[in-house]
């Protein structure tokens, strides 16, 4: 008897053993399986875990998280459809993410794409929208072979950024940043006035290369290749799909401009600053100008609105980064789209989007995420501290669009932002040397 | 007696079959393509019943390698599942184009000349094996040191040891963001200048300081087994012949050490060698070179372990980081052998 | 006389050097652990304006900082807590039952030659680097998971079972090592009394390997719960499941540095380590020294 119980033991143990091989039978009822050691057992199988627990969505948006959450649950609320929030930094590669849950069989059911190489990972498994509602109401969807596979959710703009407030104080004209010398200027007078301003530093311009790659490699770089081009207009962009080429005399240009930006940053933040750093910064009125885009008004009146009311919650505009003279344009686009994978849930989530681009959806993702809505049915107007500017540049249409998207994928985070890392920090010492790395570094790139 | 045999018999060949069944029902179910949730469960189920009913066979003669069997089974399936599988695959996935789901061909060496003819690789190897030689210096050097005052009679022996040991609890990922945030925020604070996660240089130096300070602690511990083994008599001896402490330390401790060191190099040589959590939290790989073999790297800090990491992860290419592990195993291979080798030869030798 | 008295002078002079130098580089060793915990109290604009002082500091900004970071649904910290917990310590189990067992039946049959085949085997997969096995792993997992119908991947069953193959090798060496060393006379006695085989290691074994199975189970247990890459791998970076070490990298890696909160995370996944090591420190350290001296 003695002998049959240590047997129990011993069975029981190897089928807790053997149970953590599977998934299914949670631990107790894996315990309870070895007395009830006969061939009914085999019907104790636990379900699978299936897909009826609602929708998931990888959003690529770290700071309107709560917002979409909130969406999220007034959404359930109406429907009874619950909608998962996945939020990813921009540290995070989104896309090699999902490619580990693709391969880990654990797709979301929406997620985000920004550029053509991040479609094109996708080719084929993505859903055509075209058929859907909100497609005849915006002009920004994404569209390739494949059909319309991108939802626009926001519209950005990439200017430099300046308060509005401090600039008047300190007599400058915004309007008088067309060309080079003048940003010069302009950078000289609030240097000299730093004090009386109040200001750390003229400019919050970061080159932090482990996590802030994307805001030079990718945004900054923008400029290079768009600034003062009308909307459809890909030269500088057709040339870089060309073997990684850039055009050096514009270049040199830019990067004069970003070398004034390394000169009179914060040193504190220069190098080795983060992003929240970097915006916490212009929102308590440290810095006059920011190279962030649109996108910070949102957590300059949320997560920061206790600085910057302090700060005096002041005026915010963009000038056209005038790296050459003429330049009198800023960058306007969709940063990037939500995409729906072609599974089982499909229906469920187009139906979850054309819920967002419909009052409901976008009094929240305007009035509270600070989104500007790419849909013209669209009433609500943000109450962003950059909305107005961009409405401005958008009437007189002076707007360039951006084509990062057809940059080399990776090529922010493997090649250019330690680039301009080594320029902040002077091993690059010039404008001409930071030049020719970058045109070396980015034909080795393309040449991989 | 008699039908108590017959019984348990009757019992044990129930339990077999029935396991069998569930075996062979959950394999007919997984080949004929059926996604019948039911399947897994019973896969497990049928031969877990399969070893209970092997188990209470009623033999006098094989119940003793029954009993091998049952107690070999769970360790050396999930071992060949989780490691030999895998590395056999893995060597064979190295010759193809196999992209992590499957391959098309086979192409030989291909993709070990392709790693070859990076010039970020071969950086990575170049800055690992600088960094396993500092790390294997200092990390001994300050062990050692450590161990040295640790047995030196000092007061709060015990306090000093557990502190010093400390940071070996704690994984590299969680102590790569606490000296993140040392170098970035503190350090810039108190002297001023740039963060010395910036430049290539300071950074492998930052990577060696945070390394250091995770591993001496562990080391010293033994070198303080080591020291306290050295026999009372010997020192005593020692110092009857009228050895100083420094004679005494060069003379007779540390010969007296030698299989302790060799233990001890083999450890941090081997474990730098896979350095990874704090590579990856501290720097991720950043840093730059402005020209190395003709080409700006950007991947000054990246060592292989890393290398590896992202070549397949991040940029998507299986074989090539496939290749590059293979590799990986076949350097740590060789350094194993040479200290199986000196080890064995120190063993001959005393 | 009077030279042992400068002797013992001399040795006290010595004695207080040491202990300041002592105190020094422990200094140096716990500032950062200083550091953690001093600006788990603090808010993210005083830690930023001055990390190494006192200024700013409140219990109740640490409760803030707690109730957020235990709160932030992208961290989801109990739920990675509770994660890594049941993970290491059903492993931990596990791998000191199943590793017992293997260890005994291969040091009893060391005369067999499959007994010295497989205990060769896993001698020489202990320099086997997890690089080289992991891609395949993850590929094999998935296959397998989807073909038998049970999730291998994003499962904790999986990554114990994964576990347990990793810890295998090394736990099975350090307890043969000591099985071997237990006198064989003692199982025949109990065979004579007539205990079964898995009678008598169950009950004359098995009580015998306390010491060695405290080893293993520190050595295994500083593993694997401090472990990233491999949950990292079969888990996903920001997957359903996942362990302190993913939810703390998952958390941190998103350009929202808000040390404030990544201070006090990175503090309370500290401090269970730190408890347990109060509390076992002697077993802990001569665990580690034993895993290094035999490994």
């Amino acid at each position: 008897m003695k002998k049959k119980l240590l047997a129990m033991v011993m069975a029981g143990a190897m089928v807790l053993g053997l149970a953590a091989c599977g998934e299914a039978a949670p631990a107790p009822a894996a315990g309870d399986a070895a007395p009830a050691a006969d061939a009914g057992a085999a019907e104790t199988a636990a379900p699978s875990g299936g897909s009826g627990e609602g929708i998931r969505l990888v959003n690529g948006k770290i700071e309107v998280d709560a917002m979409l959450k909130e969406a999220a649950a007034l959404y359930e609320e109406e429907t009874g459809k619950h909608v998962e929030i996945e939020s990813m930094g921009g540290g995070v590669n989104i896309q090699d993410t999902l490619k580990g849950y693709y391969q880990a069989d654990n797709m979301p059911d929406i997620f985000v794409c920004g550029s053509d190489a991040d479609f094109g990972n996708w080719d084929g498994m993505l859903v055509d929208m075209s058929g859907e509602k909100w497609a005849s109401d915006t002009d920004a969807a994404y569209k390739n072979d494949f059909g319309t596979i991108g939802f626009p959710y926001t519209t950005e703009a990439i200017g430099l950024a300046y308060n509005a407030d401090l600039l008047e104080k300190a007599g400058v004209d915004p309007k008088s940043i067309t060309g080079p010398d003048a940003m010069k200027k302009a950078f000289e007078t609030l240097d000299s006035k730093k004090d009386e301003l109040g200001l750390t530093a003229v400019i919050g311009w970061c080159t932090e290369p482990k996590d802030l790659y994307w805001s030079t490699g990718s945004h900054s770089f923008a400029n290079y290749l768009d600034s003062g081009l009308s909307r459809d207009d890909t030269t500088y962009s057709d040339m870089l799909a060309d073997g990684g080429k850039i055009d050096e005399t514009r270049f040199e240009h830019y990067a004069e401009m970003v070398g004034l930006f390394n000169q009179y940053s914060d040193p504190a933040l220069l190098t080795s600053g983060t992003y929240d750093q970097q915006i916490l910064g212009f929102a308590s009125g440290k810095y006059a100008f920011v190279t962030q885009g649109s996108w910070i008004g949102a957590t300059m009146t949320s997560d920061d609105k206790d600085a910057y009311a302090e700060a005096g919650n002041f005026k915010c505009g963009m000038a056209p980064y005038a790296f050459e003279d003429g330049i009198d344009t800023i960058l306007t686009n969709s940063p990037s789209w939500w995409a729906v994978f072609d599974n089982d849930n499909k229906a469920d989530s187009l139906a979850f989007l054309q819920w967002l681009s419909e009052d409901k959806g976008q009094e929240i993702l305007v009035m509270k995420a600070g989104f500007i809505s790419p849909f013209k049915s669209c009433t609500f107007v943000a109450e962003d501290p950059f909305a107005a500017t961009i409405s401005e540049y958008t009437a007189a249409g002076k707007t360039s669009s951006w084509h990062w998207l057809k940059n080399k994928a990776g090529m922010d985070q493997n090649a250019l932002g330690q680039v301009y890392a080594d320029y902040a920090l002077g091993t690059i010492p010039d404008a001409k040397a930071f030049t020719s790395t970058v045109s070396q570094v980015l034909q080795q790139y393309y040449a991989e | 007696m008699k039908t108590n045999s017959t019984g348990s018999k009757m019992f044990s060949l129930i339990l077999l079959a029935a396991g069998l069944i569930g075996l062979i029902g959950a394999l007919a179910m997984d080949f004929s393509g059926s996604q019948n949730a039911v399947r897994g469960p019973m896969l497990i189920i049928g031969v877990v019943l399969f070893f209970v009913g092997l188990y209470f066979f009623p033999t006098l003669k094989y119940h003793r390698q029954i009993v091998y069997v049952i107690f070999l089974f769970p360790l050396l399936f999930s071992f060949a599942v989780t490691v030999i599988i895998p590395l056999l695959l893995g060597i064979g996935y190295s010759f193809t184009d196999w992209t992590g789901i499957k391959f098309t061909q086979v192409v030989g060496f291909a993709n070990y000349i392709a790693m070859f003819k990076d010039p970020a690789f071969i950086w990575s190897i170049f800055i690992t094996f600088i960094f396993v030689v500092m790390n294997m210096v200092l990390v001994n050097l300050f062990a050692f040191l450590l161990a040295l005052l640790c047995t030196s009679g000092m007061k709060g022996v015990g306090f000093f040891r557990a502190s010093y040991f400390l940071p070996n609890l704690i994984g590299g990922i969680v102590l790569g963001y606490i000296w993140q945030f040392v170098f970035n925020n503190v350090l810039i604070k108190i002297t001023g200048g740039i963060s010395w996660l910036v430049q290539t240089r300071t950074a492998l130096m930052a990577i060696v300081i945070v390394y250091i300070w995770q591993y001496a602690g562990y080391i010293m511990l033994i070198y303080v087994t080591g020291l306290t083994q050295i026999p009372g008599d010997v020192l005593e001896a020692a110092k009857i012949d009228g050895a100083n402490a420094t004679q005494t330390l060069f003379e007779v401790k540390i010969p007296m050490l030698a299989s302790t060191f060799t233990i001890c190099t083999f450890l941090t040589l081997t474990s730098a060698f896979k350095q990874f959590d704090v590579n990856m939290a501290l720097t991720n790989g950043t840093g730059s070179v402005p020209n190395f073999l003709g080409n700006y790297l950007s991947n000054g800090t990246q060592m292989l372990a890393l290398n590896i990491y992202n070549t397949a992860i991040a940029k998507n290419n299986y074989a090539l980081g496939q290749a590059k592990a293979v590799l990986f195993f076949i350097i740590l291979a060789c350094v194993s052998l040479v200290q199986v080798r000196i080890s064995n030869k120190r063993e001959v030798e005393l | 006389m009077e030279e042992g008295r400068m002797v013992g002078k001399a040795a006290k002079v010595r004695r207080v050097v040491l202990t300041i130098v002592g105190t020094i580089i422990a200094a140096y060793v716990l500032f950062p652990f200083y550091l953690v915990v001093l600006n788990a109290f603090k808010a993210q604009t005083s830690i930023v304006a001055s990390p190494i002082s006192f200024m700013g500091a409140s219990f109740d900004q640490l409760k803030t900082n707690l109730s957020s970071v235990v709160n932030n649904s992208n961290f989801n910290f109990w739920y990675a807590f509770g994660t890594s917990f049941i993970i290491t310590v059903v492993s931990l189990v596990l791998l000191a039952l199943f590793g017992a067992m293997a260890a005994w039946v291969i040091s009893r049959n060391n005369k067999k030659k499959w007994s010295a085949v497989i205990y060769m085997i896993f001698i020489a997969s202990m320099i086997i680097p997890f690089q080289v096995v992991m891609l395949p792993l993850i590929s094999t997992f998935r296959d397998v998971g989807k073909f038998i119908g049970i999730s291998m991947l994003q499962s904790v069953p999986g990554i114990v079972f994964a576990y347990c193959g990793f810890g295998g090798a090394m736990t099975v060496f350090i307890l043969t090592g000591f099985i071997k060393g237990i006198p064989y006379d003692l199982e025949e006695a109990a065979a004579i009394d007539g205990c079964s085989p898995e009678g008598t290691f169950f009950r004359v074994i098995f009580p015998l390997l306390k010491p060695v199975i405290t080893t293993v189970t520190i050595l295994n247990g500083m593993w694997i719960w401090n472990d990233y890459l491999l949950p990292s791998l079969m888990l996903g970076q920001n997957g359903k499941v996942k362990t302190l070490p993913v939810a703390v990298q998952a958390f941190v890696g998103s350009y929202v540095k808000q040390w404030d909160l990544i201070l006090t995370a990175a503090l309370l996944a500290i401090i269970p380590m730190i408890i347990i090591f109060l509390f076992a420190q002697k077993q802990i350290m001569n665990g580690m020294i034993e895993g290094a001296v035999k490994g």
